[in-house]
């Protein structure tokens, strides 16, 4: 089983397609396979028990066309997203770079910042709910302070969907700082050092030099804050059971609550092939946006 | 796409052995990987011999496990206790009972808990087992029973306390204030009034838990408009929901939430994590309006408060309430069914386990545990409860009522009982108004 | 990008790795400078402002674990407790937060040699195979980029219940693998991208077969790339939560993000036993990240490090 040596393009033996097959077969039976699955499920009316369930009909996307919880929880979906990307990347843009400088109380204080990654959602969640008790937790104390009268917070609508969105910055923040740290510490020095030279103030080199070089940066830190939003489900669970009422009850949530709570499998699988839908149309917009895809034909030509 | 053909050209000069070999390899790996963390799981049930009973667990546990014990002394099929943390066992349960997992002996609330079961003929139905033996089919009272009938067949044997709704007040805080317990729906608004002033919350109220919200709205319909209202909506009639008696009762909660009848943080306190009961216990609310469980759960927490603080009183008549007054509301008791999968052994063993609950021993354990059995010889038995004034009240309670309304989320199925509560949720934090409440029920399907 | 000349160094995030001696050198001179220039005063207040935003509920999580129940109950959360307690430690440990760690290391481990495995292989194949089926193959993958596990739990929770795998440790070891490979084969083909075609030739010289092309030239240059790899899938297993709450129920198959949900039952008034489990559970990523914390991060970063 020689390979010839080539003489003129010094090509060399390839792996055959065949290498791929466990992955793929893995990742058609536990991946792929469900996203059909949950497509074919969202035309039964399943409860969750008994046989493989039959088609009975279209009666559940009829149902969430017309469903009002459906139409609130994507826009609270929406907002929650917008909300987030609001309040995160402006705030993890300051920190990377700022945590970027060498600087060593910069080190010591990037080490605290850094230390909510290092907790579970399911961690954080019951973290918060236990300082946003009204009665016992940290709330009673400091809410007075911030206009939080009673420390009722998750009780009321707006200020449990305020809670998620703050919950899950506090969770997701030191995470993009790390992004826009690594980008920050990427742009050359010279760049600053020109603009210092010209008497640009900090300010100015911030908006001339930074921020265009972080472009990239912004990209895909906002592209993962969106995939991100579509996953806030554990602290939903846990923190607010999409409540008041549904106030808080984004569509991943609106699926677990109909599928596991009230049974309701086949209606919940219409919900969650929405999801899906949603969230592969997101893949394809960020293959594109990032060129994930072309960098093996660029490369491949060398 | 140039680059991609020369390559398959290329490729196709590769010998076929090669990719054979790389396919094997491939596979031997993952392969490998596979059956390496295969064996990190637990494995498949034990063949034969186990019958896995679960139940919800809670302060009364310990009974459940002393049954399990006496059980498999003599048995040879062996009883496998597992015990659910109370947070979500139901949908557990549920969850489980669609799998080959699925246990054989499990905790329900009867009624709608395990209609969907009985539908798919996955319980045994237990009605000939109970009626050939004259000592079981008298050892429980005759209301308890039927209420855990679905079709009215028997699919359950109880095996807890009986559990009514009682309202519960703070004696300390009543003293402070001078104040009497309720006895008319006047006397209530009053003691808002009095408790408001002297910054007490009047009622404790964990409304993150909306099932505790759905207590008020079923007493106050069984006061308002008598226990066959809620009768009809169990039978499947949802247009009932319409009935001029569910608004009212709407409006009665609107009105007791104006009134700052539950204070103003209610909507963030919850039950699970036992907040209402501390704030209640702590003197920081005056009354809750809770399962009887209450009293086990602040002998467990909060010992002093349970023994010397609290004290109970039923719920007050409404002005113009057409339901008879003694009516109960809350869970007749908890179930053990048995998985329609057993057969042969284990299945005799399942019925024995599930029969101990009817013994004298078991009704003993309950009472020491501050429970109040639900079999009919146990009056005499409430001489040795831990508060046995507590335990009298409730069994004379019970006994009394000529109804007995299952909470409605164990009474209706799960595709109704979810959304149902949260309805209930927005209508206590003003979210619906009553007229959208009854519009929402009425939607229920 | 001249650093990606050693093959060994991904262009980015390694690039961070192999800029560091420079910048390091660099350092003496630029910070000196830098130094002399005036505090960023704005900076510094907003810096301590974000600094009690995070250190306050990191505070107060810590101090209540240390307190007794009634003292939680009784004292406000901020004030210091009068006794200092380590009793809600022991309590958690007494109820079975060993099993649940356990439990976890084995998801852990299992997911992250599994998508490994898995995602050495399809991504040798997407960058060595010239065919437009290998380019179909990664593309395939790349769709699954954005989409979250949990929403597809429903048919998962059919497929496992008819595989026979409901409350095992592979019913939430095989979904999470698989919904990890896009994101690593991506990592992946992009590292192995950087291997020159020389090495190729060099190895095929030698007469070397495909399995050892690639475990002699293939994964030892690709080292950065799998440890990324590895500890993205390890940390989507270890956080891992919706899969846990559907698919298993029994003690001896629950992981530690279900063991501290439960806990909220099990426990029920006893915050502070409560909050104590919450900071076992961040302890073993602590160690973790202790020693290992550039490759913690560049598996925190997935798609991010790219």
């Amino acid at each position: 089983m020689k390979q010839a040596v080539p003489t003129a393009s010094p090509r060399v033996g390839r792996p055959g397609i065949a290498w791929a097959v466990p992955g793929v077969l893995f990742f058609v039976l536990f991946a792929v396979g469900p996203m059909v699955l949950v497509g074919y499920l969202s035309f039964t009316s399943w409860d969750g028990l008994g046989d493989f369930p039959s088609v009975s009909g279209t009666g559940n996307w009829e149902r969430l066309f017309e469903d009002p919880t459906m139409r609130q929880a994507i826009w609270l979906s929406v907002l929650l997203t917008g909300v987030s990307w609001l309040i995160q990347t402006p705030v993890a843009l300051l920190l990377g770079v700022w945590s970027a400088g060498r600087q060593r109380n910069r080190a010591v204080l990037s080490a605290i910042f850094f230390l909510p990654l290092l907790a579970s959602s399911v961690a954080l969640a019951l973290l918060w709910k236990s300082l946003l008790d009204p009665n016992f937790g940290l709330i009673a104390e400091i809410g007075p302070w911030l206009g939080i009268e009673d420390g009722n917070l998750l009780g009321t609508g707006d200020g449990a969907f305020a809670a998620v969105a703050f919950v899950a910055a506090w969770q997701f923040i030191p995470f993009h700082t790390l992004l826009y740290q690594g980008g920050a510490r990427q742009i050359p020095k010279s760049f600053y050092e020109a603009a210092s030279i010209d008497g640009a103030s900090t300010v100015r080199q911030f908006f001339s030099i930074t921020l265009p070089q972080l472009r990239n940066t912004i990209v895909t830190s906002s592209v993962l804050m969106v995939v991100g939003a579509l996953t806030f489900f554990d602290t939903v669970l846990i923190l607010t059971e999409g409540g008041p009422g549904t106030d808080t009850t984004i569509v991943p949530y609106l699926m677990y609550e109909t599928g596991f709570q009230a049974y309701d499998m086949g209606y919940a699988s219409a919900i969650a092939t929405t999801l899906v839908i949603v969230a592969t149309a997101i893949s394809l917009l960020m293959v594109r946006a990032t060129g994930f895809s072309k960098m093996r034909s660029t490369r491949e030509g060398m | 796409m140039r680059t991609a053909v020369q390559g398959s050209a290329v490729r196709g000069r590769k010998g076929f052995g090669r990719r054979h070999a790389a396919t094997l390899t491939a596979a031997v790996l993952a392969a490998s990987v596979l059956t390496a963390c295969g064996s990190g799981g637990p494995g498949e049930e034990e063949a034969g011999g186990t019958l896995e009973v679960w139940v919800y667990q809670d302060a009364s546990t310990k009974v459940q496990r002393e049954a399990v014990e006496r059980f498999n002394k003599t048995s040879d099929v062996k009883a496998k206790l597992v015990e659910v943390p109370g947070e979500g066992y139901q949908d557990k349960m549920r969850s489980a009972m669609g799998t080959p997992n699925a246990p054989d002996v499990f905790f329900n609330w009867g009624g709608g808990s395990i209609s969907n079961f009985v539908e798919k003929d996955m319980l045994v139905d237990l009605t000939p087992e109970i009626q050939k033996d004259e000592k079981l089919k008298d050892a429980f009272l005759p209301s308890i029973l039927n209420a855990g009938k679905v079709n009215d067949k028997i699919y359950g044997v109880p095996m807890r306390g009986m559990q009514p709704v009682v309202l519960f007040y703070n004696k300390d805080v009543f003293e402070k204030a001078g104040a009497q317990p309720p006895e008319s729906w006047d006397d209530l608004l009053d003691l808002v009034d009095t408790f408001k002033k002297e910054g007490v919350t009047p009622f404790a109220l964990a409304g993150t838990d909306a099932w505790t919200e759905l207590m008020w709205v079923e007493y106050l319909l069984d006061r308002i408009g008598g226990a066959e209202v809620f009768q009809r909506i169990q039978d499947g009639d949802s247009s009932a929901w319409g009935d001029p008696a569910v608004l009212k009762t709407a409006e009665t909660i609107r009105d007791l939430v104006d009134r700052g009848a539950f204070g103003k943080n209610y909507a963030s306190v919850n039950y699970t994590a036992d907040g209402a009961s501390t704030l209640f216990a702590k003197g920081k609310a005056a009354m809750h309006l809770m399962g009887s469980w209450e009293y086990s759960n602040q002998q467990a927490n909060q010992k002093e408060f349970a023994e010397k603080g609290l004290g109970w009183t039923t719920f007050p008549a409404l002005p113009d309430g057409e339901g008879d007054p003694k009516n109960v509301v809350g869970n007749p008791t908890n179930f053990w069914s048995v998985s329609s999968k057993l057969k042969g052994a284990e299945r005799e063993a399942a019925l024995e386990f599930v029969k101990t609950a009817a013994e004298d021993w078991y009704a003993e354990a309950l009472v020491d545990n501050g429970d109040v059995p639900t079999t009919s010889g146990s009056e005499d038995m409430l001489a040795g409860h831990p508060a046995p004034d507590y335990a009298l009240f409730q069994y004379d309670l019970v006994r009394d009522a000529p109804n007995f309304t299952l909470s409605w989320d164990q009474a209706l199925p799960a595709q109704q009982a979810s959304p149902m509560l949260t309805n209930i949720q927005k209508l206590f934090n003003k979210q619906l108004s009553p007229e959208e409440f009854v519009d929402a029920m009425k939607a229920l399907k | 990008m001249k650093t990606a000349v050693r093959p060994e160094h991904r262009p980015s995030p390694a690039a961070e790795r192999a800029g560091e001696p420079q910048a390091r050198n660099d350092r003496g001179l630029r910070g000196r400078l830098r130094r002399v220039r005036k505090w960023n005063i704005p900076a510094g207040v907003a810096s301590v402002v974000w600094l009690v935003i995070v250190g306050l509920p990191l505070y107060v999580l810590v101090l209540t674990t240390l307190r007794d129940r009634d003292s939680y109950f009784d004292e406000g959360a901020l004030s210091l407790p009068g006794d200092l307690t380590l009793d809600n430690y022991r309590t958690v440990l007494e109820s079975d937060f060993l099993v649940y760690l356990l439990n976890t290391a084995i998801v852990t481990v299992a997911t992250a040699a599994i998508v490994v495995v898995l995602s050495v292989c399809v991504g040798y194949t997407v960058v060595r195979t010239l065919s437009r089926t290998s380019q179909r193959i990664f593309q395939f993958f790349l769709l699954g980029l954005a989409i979250p596990a949990q929403a597809v739990i429903i048919p998962i929770y059919l497929l496992i219940t008819q595989l026979n795998l409901y409350d095992s440790l592979l019913a939430i070891i095989l979904p999470t693998a698989a919904f990890c490979l896009p994101v690593c084969v991506l990592i992946l083909a992009g590292t192995m991208r950087d291997i020159e075609e020389e090495m190729y030739e060099s190895m095929a010289l030698e007469g070397a077969s495909q399995t050892r092309v690639l475990l002699q030239l293939v994964v030892p240059l690709s080292r950065g790339g799998i440890s990324t790899v590895g500890v993205y899938a390890a940390l989507q297993a270890w956080n891992n939560f919706l899969f846990p709450l559907i698919l298993t129920q029994s003690r001896e198959s629950r992981v530690l993000t279900l063991g501290l949900y439960d806990y909220v039952g099990q426990f029920r008034v006893d915050i502070p036993a409560l909050l104590a489990a919450v900071v076992l559970s961040i302890v073993p990523i602590f160690v973790v990240y202790l020693f290992a914390r550039r490759q913690l991060i560049n598996g925190l970063m997935g798609v991010g490090g790219r």
